[in-house]
Parts: C-alpha cells; sequence; structure tokens
C-alpha cells in the first residue's frame, strides 16, 4: 500500500464530519477529552452508544460514547452487563448475536453505582460484638 | 444552572465561564431572578425524578445539570452561595493533590496511575511529597501498630480541605493480617475515610475508579452554603 500522505487530513475529517462539524465536535472535546470516528454498532437501554474502529489500535478500537442526558455526571458503571464483555474484550460477540446468554426471570436489572445516593448500600452487623468497650466508673 | 433547568439548556451555558458570568451579574438581576428561582423551584421538582430514575436504572428524560444543588433555593443569597459552592468545589475536584504515602503492595499500584498508561494528571491529580501541601491521603497497604502514630500525625499536618481513600484489602480492614497482633485493622480507626477502594491489591484503574468517586463526592460539598447556614 502507498503511503498516503493526506490520511491524517482525511481521518480529520472525517472525525468531524461523524461528530458533527466545529461545534459539534468541540462539545464533544469538551464532554469526553476525545474524538475518534467509528462505526456505531449498538445502543444500550441507558442510551449509551457503542462504537469501533479497527483503524485504532488493539484496547482504543472499541470505546462508549454515554447517553447526552447525563452529561459530565457519566461513570463507568453506567456500562449495563449485556455490553461489558464486549467493551472488555472478554468477547467478541455484540450482546444481539451472543447466544450464550440466559436470560431469567431472576436475574436483577442493573443499576449504577448507587454510592453517595439515598439507595446506597450500607451494611450492618447482624451479631452481638466480641469486644464491649470499657465504660469509666465515674467518680461521685 | 437553577436558571438554566427552567428555560431551554444549551451547553454553552453549562460552561464554567459563563457561571461565572452569571454569578458576577448576580448583583444587577437580583430582583429579576427572584421571580425566576420562584418559577424554577417549581419546575425543579421535575428534575428531581429525572436524576432518580438515571441511577435507578433507566435512562434520563432530562439532561442532568451539572450543579447538584438544583433543589429549593427559595431566595438570591442561597443561589449565590449555590454557585459560589459550585465554583469552589469545581476547583477543589480539579487540582486534587495526593500525598505519596505508600506501605506495602498496593504503593506499586499507586504509581501506576501516575504513568502514563493511567495518567492521573489528566484529573489534575499531582503527587506532593508533603502533607503541608497535599489534599488527599492515600493509604495504600497495610497500616502496622507502629506506623499508626506516624499516619496520625501525617493526616494532622494536612491542611483543611483533605480527604482520605483508604487503598486495598489492608487498610480498609486489616485484610490479610486482620488477625496479627501488629496491624491495625482498617485504617479507619485512625483517620476518617471518604472513600474505600476494594481490591487485594485494587488495579490501577480502580483506584482511578475511587477518584473519581471522590470528586463526585467533592463536588456536593456546601461550604459556604452551611457556613451561611450557621
Amino acid at each position: 500500500m502507498a503511503l498516503d500522505l493526506f490520511r491524517p487530513l482525511k481521518n480529520l475529517y472525517k472525525i468531524v464530519k461523524q461528530n458533527g462539524g466545529v461545534t459539534g465536535s468541540l462539545y464533544k472535546l469538551f464532554r469526553q477529552d476525545e474524538l475518534k470516528w467509528g462505526e456505531l454498532v449498538g445502543e444500550d437501554k441507558f442510551g449509551n452508544k457503542y462504537y469501533k474502529n479497527d483503524y485504532y489500535f488493539y484496547g482504543r478500537n472499541r470505546w462508549v460514547e454515554y447517553n447526552d442526558k447525563v452529561w459530565l455526571d457519566y461513570d463507568g458503571s453506567q456500562v449495563c452487563p449485556e455490553w461489558y464483555g464486549w467493551l472488555h474484550y472478554k468477547t467478541d460477540y455484540l450482546p444481539h448475536e451472543d447466544p450464550g446468554r440466559p436470560v431469567y426471570p431472576w436475574m436483577q436489572a442493573h443499576t449504577q453505582n448507587l454510592s453517595g445516593t439515598r439507595q446506597q448500600y450500607i451494611p450492618y452487623t447482624t451479631t452481638k460484638p466480641k469486644i464491649e468497650a470499657w465504660v469509666p466508673p465515674s467518680k461521685k | 444552572m437553577l436558571l438554566s433547568t427552567s428555560t431551554a439548556v444549551k451547553p454553552a451555558q453549562l460552561l464554567f465561564g459563563k457561571q461565572l458570568q452569571t454569578l458576577l451579574k448576580q448583583g444587577a438581576v437580583v430582583s429579576a431572578r427572584n421571580a425566576q428561582t420562584e418559577a424554577a423551584a417549581s419546575s425543579s421538582s421535575s428534575s428531581v425524578p429525572a436524576q432518580q430514575s438515571a441511577v435507578q436504572g433507566s435512562p434520563p428524560q432530562e439532561k442532568i445539570p451539572y450543579s447538584p444543588f438544583t433543589h429549593n433555593k427559595a431566595n438570591a443569597v442561597e443561589y449565590v452561595l449555590a454557585r459560589a459552592d459550585d465554583v469552589l468545589n469545581w476547583g477543589r475536584k480539579s487540582s486534587i493533590w495526593p500525598l505519596t504515602f505508600g506501605l506495602a503492595c498496593c504503593a506499586v499500584e499507586m504509581m501506576h496511575i501516575a504513568a502514563p498508561r493511567y495518567d492521573m494528571d489528566r484529573y489534575g491529580v499531582v503527587f506532593r511529597a508533603t502533607p503541608r501541601q497535599a489534599d488527599l491521603l492515600i493509604v495504600a497497604g497495610t497500616v502496622t501498630n507502629k506506623m499508626a502514630p506516624a499516619l496520625r500525625k501525617i493526616y494532622d499536618q494536612m491542611p483543611d480541605p483533605r480527604w482520605v481513600i483508604s487503598m486495598g484489602s489492608c487498610a480498609n480492614g486489616g485484610g490479610y493480617y486482620h488477625y496479627s497482633y501488629s496491624v491495625v485493622r482498617g485504617c479507619d480507626r485512625l483517620i476518617p475515610v471518604d472513600i474505600y477502594v476494594p481490591g487485594c491489591p485494587p488495579t490501577a484503574e480502580a483506584l482511578m475508579y475511587g477518584i473519581l468517586q471522590l470528586q463526585k463526592k467533592i463536588k456536593r460539598m456546601k461550604s459556604s452554603q452551611i457556613w451561611y447556614r450557621k
């Protein structure tokens, strides 16, 4: 393959075109600090979009763009478990292509990390403590 | 942010510079704003379910505003203080300087987040070697009884506001050495802890996630609002 001197420019054009022009690109750059072009392979129930482009090196060739509605409050735990495996290279199957993924009625719906909200998990002990604190005798 | 939830949200309005501008203009348009905050106070109740649903598992219907302080801002003073908190928290969360406090193998992972692959400098997180200049104490590793007074002293030397991340099983609760005679069963017996990062050791990615969680926590701080409440 001949060396294409204009490839960086072509890529830049593709990136700007896909991300909605100059203003759209700046908007995305502000929000996620990265601009890429790629193929949209799917969207999950939270509205996150998953992209793929093997032009980028392995490890960067699959990525997620979080739902616009969450704005800057995106979080790694918003990736739902169906897409987690694909995004982290555990499998090459997309969620809808994978035959080995049964869905049972007892499965819980995925939530994002609830730490810091009212729904957060707070552990508590159900056993009597083995050590009791010493209460000093009060002077009369 | 309260105002922009009531009207159509333009992305540029959420930028920091714009926020500062609205802060500066505050004095001139207090009366007009009062009316608007009244209107927005009723409409802000509609933005609460959106945030709730985001955490509960369905996609949010409205855009989640940058600021966590959008509710029940009845008067102008509280509005100004909420915005002041936003600016303060923005500054604090974007330049968390941790102290290099590695005690065991967790320290290796703590070094990894400073290295180019995870690159904590992206978030303004830069290691400082003195507690006097540090905001954050990452307790990375087993806290022994011998180290305990030093840990407490270092924590006391840090200026306010200060945060603590407990990294790894040993710092969280003694971990593997829980029944050892010479180990403190969790660093929260010595100092208050903000974020616990589980793992033995946690990956650099996990620690990075812990730092991002701490950023979220800092974003909710109400320094000036609490000062006014007093």
